[in-house]
């Protein structure tokens, strides 16, 4: 009875899902339905694909892990049954995370569900997480975000997206990328639902050693609890919203200027309840891109050499007659097969940028460059971060500013959604760097373990234009053309950035957006 | 320097030791460490098995031992240290990459001395890394055997900077190490099973002129075939530099040791080194070690041998305590099982602290003698491994006490010895002597005074017994004393001292 009930609650999952393919796998366990009192009860919860599940598959979108069964469930896929949530299936996402538009995926692409007959991008990695919510499938999802995979795939479907403080949620069993990025995180329909799904599986974990101490979480909650309480939702008065000049790239003015235009509002709309508008500059921004791909993919070359088809995973024996003289001509015949040509190429990439005569030009420049990241935003932060406080013997760790800012905020993307066939034929045409721009919003609160959230805003292009703060700018115009290729309309982004151990402050300023977007 | 010289070569020699910890659980994984008769593949876990999702986590403990271990060596201990990703494809390498400490090990700047090897040994550094798991190749089949049982146990990685000038300093130096590590309870260093590893880096070159060419060759897993290996690379390289000419170099290689051939052979040349492709890791972070951290594994660091050895002559050779005495005594402790992460432990008392205890209210000479000479000496006669447990100290003390006391005589107490070493029991020394009849009677034996003397009965009971002996001594041969001697020792099983009955016998035969 339970049975058909739960598989019935499946296969209607799996017709609805039919046009969009956000799930690869569907939950159809009966004893996942037996009661439970915890904090999410009656919540189905969508899991990426590179989380671990003991009950279904874990695949990563790769064909080199098609059929695996991890033995366990990850720690946050523990923490959210211990609540009450049931796990509605896995999501799709690009292979081993690498890719920002779930076009990588062995699965096939995600199609967004804001209009799936114009055939857009989900966004990626974690697009069948936020396709998923999105479309109504599941209450929320968990993705992981490396550099963007959470924050991008939920501005391109108009859905709420929280990549946490690194360190916050348990890793242990979500399979590594790039393990000093990797971050899990929670994608929902509103603010309200992210924070509640965030809070269940926001633990400590011994099985994680880059979980933080409770000590650590706790002071830093505190500060942002402080924070919080300067302002009332209603008045705004004492919060100081940074603007940070560098995330507003030229692309952004020229072709997706119902973007600007929208977050121009957002900010006058914030002004209006009192809260302080600050122009800051993150000067080493422009090198971050360059730096995030150096790390992602000297980490994941490295994180991604278990994959021999040795003890699970595909396994193509060497053809008679092949070259066995080395370990590696053996494993070349799994690993040529088993990885897309994304994770290759990163593979590559990350392998040159190990070598010996690479490292301190690549690796070791980039890890320079990361730092000079995150000594922008501690510069510019009103608080300070908890971490390099407390591990850091280096003196010249930057301080908080004395007009610092509590938060920042900037578009998450510097687009909407792009058509399925346009990436696609860009793909066939080997030019990826279209795909790696798409990050260049979200990388440096990657490349510093900062908490990020992106909320849906107004595309405000389909409105009249006397309704707009800035109707005198001469972007309307092109707004006004863009609307005819399509673009009108289409969700957009905004990220709200924080600092180190602030997650409840910036999903407080999450909320409040929430609130005037929705109008 | 020039009595090491080799035809007029100078050898330089440096050695990389890979030392298993003797921890219970492996280094970042809680999985049990293995034994050489585990089943294989029965002692792994998920994240030896490299299973996606799976992370590292530091055993504190192995790091404790790892601690001990640079105490022992004098290195001085980085505050702030990190893991590496070593990568490479092997078929013994789950994850793809090794974790070790490349670019800052937790130890370095160490000096080890020991009278042995007659000059100070510097110690480059001490890394913590993980072990590999266990492939055996079939090159007929071409195919590999997987044996995860050893993936991810804790090594030591031990360079010493390159010091030694002749092969027999190298072997010294392993043995003096492998008793050290031994002592501070960090690993048995147990090279036939595979505990403790060599690689050599030999390089020769004329007195006054820069260092030659090194060769390294790896994996030495016995002293024996170290020499060898060393002796065989000198000659090799001599060969080298004296035949093709002044202009010559040794190529610079990694070579293997052969061991039904005992010559070394070509692994690989520099031209084909691999690249590591070494990665701080991201997971493990920095090691940050506290200096009272620091300080509590030091103040609870088992003494050195050295120390050991310096402390026993110190206090016991005005007893008359030889060195050769001790050194017996620490050899047995050297070859001791050692418990797990470095636990000392109290219940099984080695060969030290039992003469120690037992020389507690003693005479040291006396214990020392019966410890090396009767213990030891039976214990060997019948076949039976060292232990201190057969006759817990107490029994043995009483044993003494009763020698001591006059309460037994020391052939009786010889024979009590070898019963309590054959059938163990807690029954005192002294009813377990009564049982067996062994006790001098106070009154009955020990009272020379007195003209009651039941000695001297004896004694004239022998001289009736065996008339012809006794003519013969009065004949003055006094060999035939030992005869008479004999009968005595016979009818009062062996309850009388040789040297009062020699006496009483003297005495009577004189009148």
């Amino acid at each position: 009875m339970l049975r058909r009930f739960a598989s019935n609650a499946a296969s209607s999952l799996r017709a609805k899902d039919a046009s969009f393919n956000a799930f690869v796998s569907f939950e159809d366990s009966p004893d996942l339905f037996k009661p439970n009192e915890g904090l999410l009860n009656d919540f189905s919860v969508g899991i990426k694909d590179n989380i671990c599940t003991s009950a279904l598959p874990t695949t990563c979108g790769s064909a080199i892990l098609q059929d695996f069964r991890s033995p366990f469930d990850a720690t946050v896929v523990k923490l959210l049954k211990e609540a009450g949530a049931r796990i509605a299936g896995k999501t799709n996402c690009d292979e081993f995370g690498m890719g920002s538009l779930n076009i990588h995926s062995i699965h096939g692409p995600v199609v967004n569900p804001f209009d799936v007959d114009s055939r857009r991008a989900a966004g990626g990695s974690s697009g069948g997480s936020a396709a998923a919510v999105a479309a109504g499938l599941c209450d929320a999802a968990l993705g992981t975000d490396t550099g963007g995979s959470i924050r991008l795939p939920a501005s391109y479907c108009g859905v709420v997206g929280l990549k946490p403080s690194y360190g916050l949620l348990s890793r242990h069993g979500v399979v590594s990328y790039a393990d000093s990025l990797d971050t899990v995180g929670v994608l929902a329909q509103n603010v309200q639902k992210v924070e509640k799904v965030f809070g269940s599986i926001n633990k400590r974990d011994f099985n994680d050693p880059t979980s933080v101490s409770e000590r650590l979480r706790e002071k830093a909650r505190l500060i942002a609890m402080e924070r919080i309480q300067r302002w009332d939702t209603e008045s705004l008065e004492g919060l100081r919203i940074g603007v940070p000049q560098e995330y507003f790239p030229s692309e952004l003015n020229s072709a997706s200027s119902h973007i600007l235009s929208a977050i121009r509002h957002l900010l006058a709309r914030l002004r209006s309840l009192g809260a302080s508008i600050v122009p800051v500059s993150l000067p080493s921004t422009k090198y971050a891109l360059s730096a995030y791909y150096v790390i992602a993919s000297a980490e994941g070359s490295s994180c991604l050499s278990r994959y021999d088809g040795i003890r699970y995973g595909l396994r193509v024996p060497p053809s008679p007659g092949s070259d066995l003289t080395s370990t590696s001509e053996t494993y070349a015949h799994s690993r040529s097969r088993g990885f897309g040509s994304e994770v290759k190429k990163r593979i590559l990439l990350g392998t040159y940028a190990l070598g010996a005569d690479a490292f301190d030009n690549y690796f070791l420049q980039a890890q320079r460059v990361r730092q000079m990241v995150r000594n922008d935003f501690d510069r510019v932060f009103s608080i300070t971060n908890v971490l390099h406080t407390e591990n850091s013997s280096e003196e010249d760790v930057a301080g908080p500013g004395v007009n610092g800012v509590d938060v920042l905020i900037h578009p998450s993307a510097i687009r909407t959604a792009p058509r399925l066939d346009d990436v696609l034929d860009t793909l066939r045409q080997r030019d990826t760097l279209q795909d790696y721009v798409q990050d260049v919003l979200t990388v440096p609160a990657s490349l510093s373990g900062l908490p990020a959230l992106s909320v849906p805003v107004q595309n405000r292009s389909k409105f009249p234009a006397s309704s707009l703060p800035t109707s005198t700018d001469k972007g309307y115009q092109q707004e006004a053309e863009k609307d005819e290729v399509g673009d009108a309309g289409w969700p957009i982004g905004v990220s709200i950035v924080g600092q180190w151990g602030t997650d409840e402050l910036v999903l407080r300023v999450g909320q409040v957006i929430e609130r005037l977007s929705r109008g | 320097m020039s009595r090491w010289l080799v035809d007029g070569w100078q050898v330089i020699i440096g050695i990389e030791t890979h030392v298993q910890i003797k921890s219970s659980q492996k280094l970042f994984s809680r999985a049990p460490t293995s034994l050489l008769n585990d089943a294989p593949n029965t002692r792994y876990n998920t994240f030896d098995a490299a299973l996606p999702g799976t992370l590292p986590r530091l055993n504190r403990k192995c790091l404790d031992l790892a601690l001990r271990a640079a105490f022992a060596l004098g290195c001085s201990v980085n505050k702030r240290s990190s893991f590496d990703r070593k990568h490479y494809f092997y078929f013994d390498q789950p994850t793809g990459y090794q974790i070790t400490q490349h670019y800052s090990p937790f130890a370095v700047n160490g000096q080890y001395t020991s009278p042995k090897i007659g000059l100070p040994i510097r110690i480059k550094q001490i890394q913590l890394e993980q072990d590999t798991a266990k492939s055996i190749t079939n090159a007929r089949t071409r195919t590999a055997l997987i044996d995860l049982n050893r993936a991810g146990a804790g090594l030591l990685e031990i360079v010493t900077e390159p010091d030694f000038r002749t092969a027999g300093q190298a072997a010294e130096y392993v043995r003096s190490l492998q008793e050290l590590l031994r002592a501070v309870g960090v690993s048995d260093g147990n090279m036939e099973a595979g505990s403790l590893r060599c690689d050599v880096n030999v390089s020769i070159n004329r007195p006054g002129e820069p260092p030659g060419t090194r060769t390294e060759v790896k994996n030495i897993n016995s002293l024996k075939f170290m020499v060898a290996a060393i002796e065989y690379e000198i000659q090799r390289q001599k060969t080298i530099l004296e035949t093709l000419g002044p202009k010559q170099k040794v190529p610079q290689e990694t070579r293997g040791f052969n061991s039904e051939t005992w010559k070394t052979f070509r692994l690989r040349s520099k031209e084909d080194a691999p690249d590591y492709r070494y990665m701080p890791d991201p997971n493990l972070g920095v090691l940050v070690l506290s200096e009272q951290h620091i300080e509590a594994v030091r103040r609870e660091m088992p003494p050195l041998p050295d120390a050991t050895r310096l402390r026993l002559i110190q206090t016991y050779s005005s007893s008359g305590v030889t060195e050769r005495n001790i050194d017996v005594l620490m050899n047995l402790d050297a070859v001791r099982d050692i418990a797990y992460d470095g636990v000392v432990e109290d219940t099984v008392v080695g060969a030290v602290a039992y003469f120690e205890l037992c020389s507690q209210g003693r005479d040291p000479k006396f214990v020392m003698d019966w410890i090396i000479q009767n213990f030891l000496g039976q214990l060997f006669a019948l076949g039976k491994p060292f232990s201190t447990e057969y006759i817990p100290v107490a029994q043995m003390g009483d044993l003494l006490d009763l020698i001591t006391t006059k309460q037994i005589t020391r052939p009786s107490a010889k024979l009590l010895l070898k019963h309590m070493l054959i059938s163990p029991s807690d029954i005192p020394v002294k009813q377990l002597a009564e049982k067996m009849d062994v006790l001098s009677s106070v009154d009955e034996l020990s009272n020379s005074s007195s003209h009651d003397d039941p000695l001297r009965d004896v004694c004239i009971r022998a001289m009736d017994a065996l008339p012809s002996e006794i003519a013969a001594i009065q004949a003055g041969n006094e060999n035939v004393m030992n005869k008479v001697i004999g009968w005595i020792m016979r009818q009062t099983k062996g309850k009388v001292e040789v040297i009062r009955a020699k006496d009483i016998l003297k005495q009577l035969l004189s009148r």
